[in-house]
């Protein structure tokens, strides 16, 4: 009867640890986004691959944890037996970790040499400059991935304080990022691309992402760079490849010459 | 008076608990303020630049002032004591590191009283944002300087005592283990801090001398100042929390009455730790697109194997054990439990495509707080409950204590289980404020709401302090049934710490010691 | 007991000397740390010196990124000099020759000035500045931080001359001067370092 109570014991630790760590779990799924982007997707696989090892060790180490608290709590005065160690319980729980270790950072390899691939030559590339406090995108009309279109110059969209810029970009079309800084560190993170790159001075620094999903999601600045730094915002506006060159089109109508002698249109767009 | 001149160990240690106890109070306050702006989104409690001022000397005060100089206090009371020791190496080196730290906390917050203010670009100070900021930014450095001369000097100081001044029959293998940890920690100190010394005259000399260290106009490279500073500042990290292993690896076996369970093992898991440190620095870095992702990766990874195989020998402690549960237990719990979590989430940003997503973000500060605070803090308090007795010869009451620990282990989990839910949300770190859109708000809420809840859980512990102070002493020498022999003299000691040593034959010579009464008397 | 035979082999060294040894170990890291920096500005730099980040301000201002080599060789020359002078002091000593520990370091300290006297000339005959691209960020920094340590040792040595004076040191007993001259090698391997690093292998 005593044994049995004790299986209980341990058995109700597990399954209460197990449902907290079900519940943490899904709570956590259900507030990451899976991403929309290629590259995401298999980011946020590795996410939850590292979310259930998370989990499972901290179910089974906190309920050891409290278990033992629980059935090996003073009683009497008497001294328990004095263990000092076992050489081969310490090989066991060096050696396992150390497999684990090197099965995630594989699966981690192999997710990060996939989402490093470089664009294409004709991809969409667009070139993005963080300056205190906002974002300038420009996008150059020779490079404009699969709709091509016949006209020299640039359209570029800056943000100001009072309106933050929004970047489009066509759907189910590489785009790639080259990320250029005139002061200091700023990061590009987007959300929904579970990605950040940072902007570096004296650096230019490279990613491409395939988008998925339409609509339109948030940004935002990821490092530090000085006193507006929380109001380093702008959003993405994904659409249909037709829309977006119905979007080039008409922005492209207010082409002019500008001071560099390059043609360019500026374009002040935005929430806010 | 005699407390401005001391050269005794005890004193001096005593002199950095109440320095180091005044600025994690400071650190608090600002710890508060920034809670109570991003309460709400929004908000204008604190305009932008304040903010930013703020955070950054929480920060600063948290790291620099308070958790790396607090080990210093326990290791200066405690390491001569458990090695049997009359005082430290160099008493007036010992004396010197100390009060090297007062005109360092000045100079960093006199900051605020400058123009421009205080250092406002983060604890780590990124160039070229740092090279823009005003005069504060200077008193900061110089700061920092004072307070990395003080570690390193401390830190030679340590190694010797250790390495010369232990008992007879103590080897090497039978240190208690928080002398271990104060030995790997004072490696780290002597060999990482003076990297920060060179890159903090680097920043000074471009800030102040027009020099190109960071700037590519003049060739210099801004990812350089990354690079050196994080190359002291992940070790230090470890700086920050090795002692409070040890701390709780002297508690555990205390209030579980067997052994440390593989004392060995855990000496080399220390140790382990220690080297691999040295090898992790750039995994701050994953996104700056500069950095050998892959051997940053393996590495940090493998750091979490030592630091498994420790978790697993405090279990090992536990089980088996008559376990009882006292303030210092119930804080050593509150440790394993907590930097338990905080270990597994340190695992996602190991995994170099996850921290793509997860670096500046909540996420990052949520596991900064569960090893420093869910770790480190709860360490401190262990400590303080554990030595009370010892230092002041009083015992700090018993239920206040549970009452403190209940306050912060519940304000703590609500103040920071949230914030891994807002970074996986997309939270940035270092914003002064977010939008109301963001849907970032209730979670925010909790989160001060939490952070109040550590703040009154405060109270029972000053409390406890004044009640305490106003007793008699009254412990006896050994009020725990310890193992190391800081027990095995009066509560406080005297001056010269012992009048006799037990022999020392294991690395529990107080329960040798003990057990060996207890024969006698049974035979 | 015969002098200079029995101090060295079992004795171990002292609390003061380990702590020395290892504090000697930190300013190793300090100056790894600037080298550090030192290479990577260099490995960044498609030349070296880094001419073409001059500007035209810069130039029209008689900006020159060079080094004056010959002059360097000699006082490198004049530091190893003192190297040989101190180890000899300590030599002395250790055979309880009191004369030979004075005139070893006075000598040392004589030629550490000249080194420093000569430094402070080089810089005034140099053509940049250290707000001159990084070259001149790089050379002035890990020069003069090596200056600053060499005074250091200067005042150290003067300090155990003057102990020395006062009679301190015997054949048994001259840890003091075993780690002021420990430090002044130091000194001066941190700056065949920087003498290798900044003037040969550009060249």
């Amino acid at each position: 009867m005593q044994r049995s109570l004790k299986h209980i014991r341990l058995l109700a630790t597990l399954l209460i640890a197990l449902v907290l760590g079900l519940g943490s779990a899904s709570t956590a799924l259900a507030v990451q986004p899976g991403g929309i982007t290629d590259e995401a997707h298999e980011m946020h696989d590795l996410f939850l691959i590292m979310l259930y090892f998370s989990i499972a060790l901290f179910v089974i180490i906190a309920s050891v944890l409290v278990y033992a608290l629980i059935r090996y709590r003073r009683k009497n005065d008497e001294l328990p037996k004095q263990v000092h160690g076992s050489n081969r319980i310490e090989i066991l729980w060096t050696g396992i970790p150390i497999i684990i270790v090197i099965v995630l950072f594989t699966l981690s390899l192999i997710t990060l040499a996939s989402v490093e691939k470089k664009a294409e030559q004709n991809a969409l590339t667009i070139e993005v400059t963080g300056f205190q406090y906002q974002w300038k995108f420009v996008y150059d009309l020779n490079d404009l991935g699969e709709g091509e279109f016949a006209e020299d110059g640039y359209i570029t969209i800056i943000g100001t304080p009072a309106n933050e810029p929004e970047l489009v970009l066509p759907v189910d079309e590489v785009v790639e990022f080259n990320l250029k800084s005139t002061d200091v560190i700023h990061s590009f993170y987007v959300r929904d691309f579970l990605y950040k790159l940072d902007l570096i001075p004296g650096r230019i620094n490279q990613f491409s992402v395939t988008p998925r999903e339409t609509g339109v999601f948030r940004a935002q600045c990821a490092e530090l760079c000085g006193v507006n730094h929380s109001l380093m915002r702008f959003t993405v506006r994904i659409v249909e490849r037709e829309e977006f060159d119905i979007w080039i089109r008409e922005t492209v109508k207010h082409l002019q010459q500008d001071q560099d002698n390059k043609k360019t249109v500026r374009v002040n767009e935005g929430k806010k | 008076m005699d407390w401005l001149t001391t050269v005794d160990h005890k004193k001096l240690g005593i002199l950095y608990l109440w320095f180091t106890l005044f600025f994690f109070a400071v650190g608090g306050i600002l710890a508060i303020l920034v809670r109570t702006q991003l309460a709400v989104g929004e908000n204008t409690f604190l305009a932008n630049d304040a903010y930013n001022q703020i955070f950054t000397m929480h920060a600063s005060a948290m790291l620099f002032l308070f958790i790396i100089p607090i080990w210093a206090g326990f290791g200066n009371y405690f390491v001569p004591l458990q090695i049997g020791a009359l005082d430290m190496a160099f008493p007036r080196i010992n004396a010197l590191s100390f009060w090297m730290l007062p005109p360092a906390g000045l100079l960093m917050f006199a900051g605020f009283l400058v123009d421009g203010g205080a250092a406002a670009g983060g604890w780590t100070a990124y160039s070229p944002l740092s090279r823009q900021a005003g005069m504060g930014m200077d008193l900061w450095i110089m700061a920092v300087l004072l307070l990395g001369m003080s570690s390193t000097i401390g830190a030679a100081n340590f190694l010797v005592t250790m390495f010369r001044m232990r008992a007879p029959g103590m080897t090497m293998f039978r240190m208690p283990i928080f002398t271990w940890t104060m030995l790997v920690t004072a490696l780290l100190q002597l060999l990482a801090t003076p990297v920060l010394a060179a890159a903090l005259a680097m920043l000074f000399i471009d800030r102040n001398y027009g020099g190109a260290f960071f700037d590519p106009n003049g060739g210099g490279n801004v990812v350089l100042w990354q690079n050196v500073f994080w190359f002291y500042s992940h070790p230090a990290v470890y700086i920050m929390i090795l002692p409070g292993m040890g701390i709780i690896s002297e508690i555990l076996p205390v209030f579980s009455r067997k052994p440390l369970f593989g004392y060995k093992a855990f000496v080399f898991a220390t140790m382990g730790i220690g080297a691999l440190g040295f090898s992790v620095w750039a995994h701050h870095m994953f996104t700056t697109g500069a950095v050998l992702l892959p051997f940053f990766g393996i590495m940090t990874f493998m750091i979490g194997v030592p630091t498994g195989v420790k978790i697993f020998n405090w279990l090992g402690t536990l089980w088996g054990g008559s376990i009882s549960f006292k303030a210092p237990m119930l804080f050593a719990l509150g440790f394993v439990s907590m930097f338990l979590i905080g270990g597994l989430n340190g695992t996602f940003s190991a995994a170099v495509p996850v921290d793509f997503a997860l670096h500046d973000t909540y996420f990052v500060v949520a596991h900064i707080h569960y090893v420093l605070f869910g770790g480190s803090v709860f360490a401190v308090f262990a400590g303080m409950y554990y030595w009370f007795p010892k230092i002041w010869g009083r015992k700090l009451d018993e239920r206040l204590g549970q009452l403190h620990f209940v306050f912060m282990f519940i304000g703590f989990n609500l103040a920071f289980f949230p914030m891994h839910l807002l970074g996986l949300d997309g939270m940035p770190r270092r914003i002064a404020t977010y939008a109301n859109e963001s849907g970032w708000e209730p979670l925010n809420i909790l989160s001060t709401v939490g952070a109040y809840i550590i703040a009154i859980g405060m109270i029972p512990f000053i409390i406890n302090l004044v009640l305490a102070f106003r007793r008699p002493p009254d412990q006896p020498n050994d009020p725990w049934e310890g193992n190391t022999l800081e027990w095995a003299t009066t509560s406080p000691p005297p001056v010269h710490n012992f009048d006799s040593i037990p022999p020392v034959k294991s690395e529990r010579p107080l329960f040798d010691a003990r057990q060996e009464n207890t024969n006698m008397e049974n035979h | 007991m015969t002098a200079g035979t029995t101090t060295h082999q079992k004795e171990s060294m002292s609390n003061g000397m380990l702590g020395f040894i290892l504090f000697l170990a930190s300013e190793v890291m300090f100056f790894g740390g600037l080298f550090a920096a030192y290479f990577i500005a260099r490995a960044d730099s498609p030349s070296w010196p880094p001419t073409e980040l001059l500007s035209a301000q810069q130039i029209a201002d008689g900006v020159k990124l060079e080094l004056e080599v010959v002059l360097t060789a000699i006082s490198t020359g004049i530091l190893i000099l003192s190297s040989v002078t101190v180890q000899w002091a300590v030599f002395q000593i250790q055979r309880g020759n009191q004369k030979g520990l004075l005139w070893g370091l006075f000598i040392s300290i004589v030629l550490g000035a000249i080194f420093l006297v000569m430094q402070m000339y080089d810089y005034t005959q140099l053509h940049f500045r250290a707000d001159d691209t990084v070259f001149g960020t790089t050379f002035y920094t890990l020069t003069g931080f090596h200056g600053a340590h060499v005074l250091g040792g200067v005042i150290i040595m003067t300090l155990i001359l003057g102990r020395s004076l006062a009679g301190h040191f015997t054949a048994e007993h001259h840890e003091a001067v075993e780690a002021a001259s420990m430090y002044w090698h130091f000194v001066d391997i941190v700056w065949i370092a920087l003498f290798a690093t900044l003037y040969l292998i550009p060249a």
